[in-house]
């Protein structure tokens, strides 16, 4: 998933290094808030991903600490995180750098006639 | 965090992560532990994830911090070395009567390649390596 290094502007693609489970998250995160196990839940139904509790978390101190998410007050035991601005538009670069090098790849084939 | 429901391999392998990791985290994963478990998940396979989380959060360093590519190479060897004293103490038949040793080596296995070439923060890596080579890190 880590590819292309610029986004549509020219600037850089902050998740080309950040590692699959954390774009995961951002896209779980893209379209309300989730606590963890509503996460893997969710990520599992889209992506047929099964995170694992460990990657999970590691990957939700990862974007907290480049402020791509931020944790809500807690809700009993668990702490509902939110994507940040910054997180949908670094969301939105690493999105459209994958779809260019997607349709590159197609392209390719479509030339290479296999 | 310990709630009488969650395994005690999921219990042990939370407890090897860093303080400040178990007091922000620590009562939910146990929560979210037991909710995969009662969703048909395997205690062992979310142990050994939580375990290899445990790691890999000793090896990233905090923010601004930087260490140097000698302790690297020694967390590396120490890791060698904690890997192959479990693998000989599993080998060894008086092992059976000694139940208590070589865990400290499950550590090692399981920190992923790319996280044991990270530049680490010194003072976090000296005392990770510590209580692996005193073989209680958990």
């Amino acid at each position: 998933m880590a590819v292309g290094g610029r986004d549509s502007k020219g600037g850089r693609d902050v998740l080309r290094t950040v590692g699959e489970a954390s774009v995961l998250v951002l896209i779980s995160l893209a379209d309300r808030p989730r606590h963890g196990y509503a996460l893997i839940q969710d990520i599992k139904e889209f992506a047929g991903v099964e995170l694992g509790p460990g990657t999970l978390y590691g990957a939700l101190d990862r974007l907290e600490r480049l402020e791509l998410v931020e944790s809500l007050p807690a809700e009993e035991r668990r702490h509902p995180y939110r994507i940040t601005a910054s997180g949908a538009q670094a969301l939105r670069a690493h999105l459209d750098s994958v779809e260019r090098v997607s349709t590159a790849g197609r392209l390719r084939l479509q030339l290479g006639g296999i | 965090m310990d709630g009488p429901r969650v395994p005690a391999l999921v219990r042990t392998a939370l407890r090897c992560y860093p303080a400040r990791w178990r007091q922000r985290h620590g009562d939910e994963a146990a929560e979210v532990a037991v909710l995969l478990i009662r969703d048909g998940g395997a205690a062992s396979t979310i142990a050994a994830s939580y375990l290899t989380g445990a790691a890999r959060e000793w090896l990233t360093p905090l923010p601004g911090r930087r260490v140097s590519p000698v302790a690297c190479v020694l967390l590396a060897a120490a890791c060698s070395l904690a890997l192959s004293a479990g693998l000989l103490a599993s080998a060894s038949p008086a092992r059976a009567a000694t139940p208590s040793h070589g865990h400290g080596a499950v550590h090692c296995a399981l920190v992923p390649p790319e996280a044991a070439v990270k530049p680490v923060a010194a003072s976090r890596q000296q005392r990770f390596i510590g209580e692996v080579l005193r073989g209680r890190s958990c």
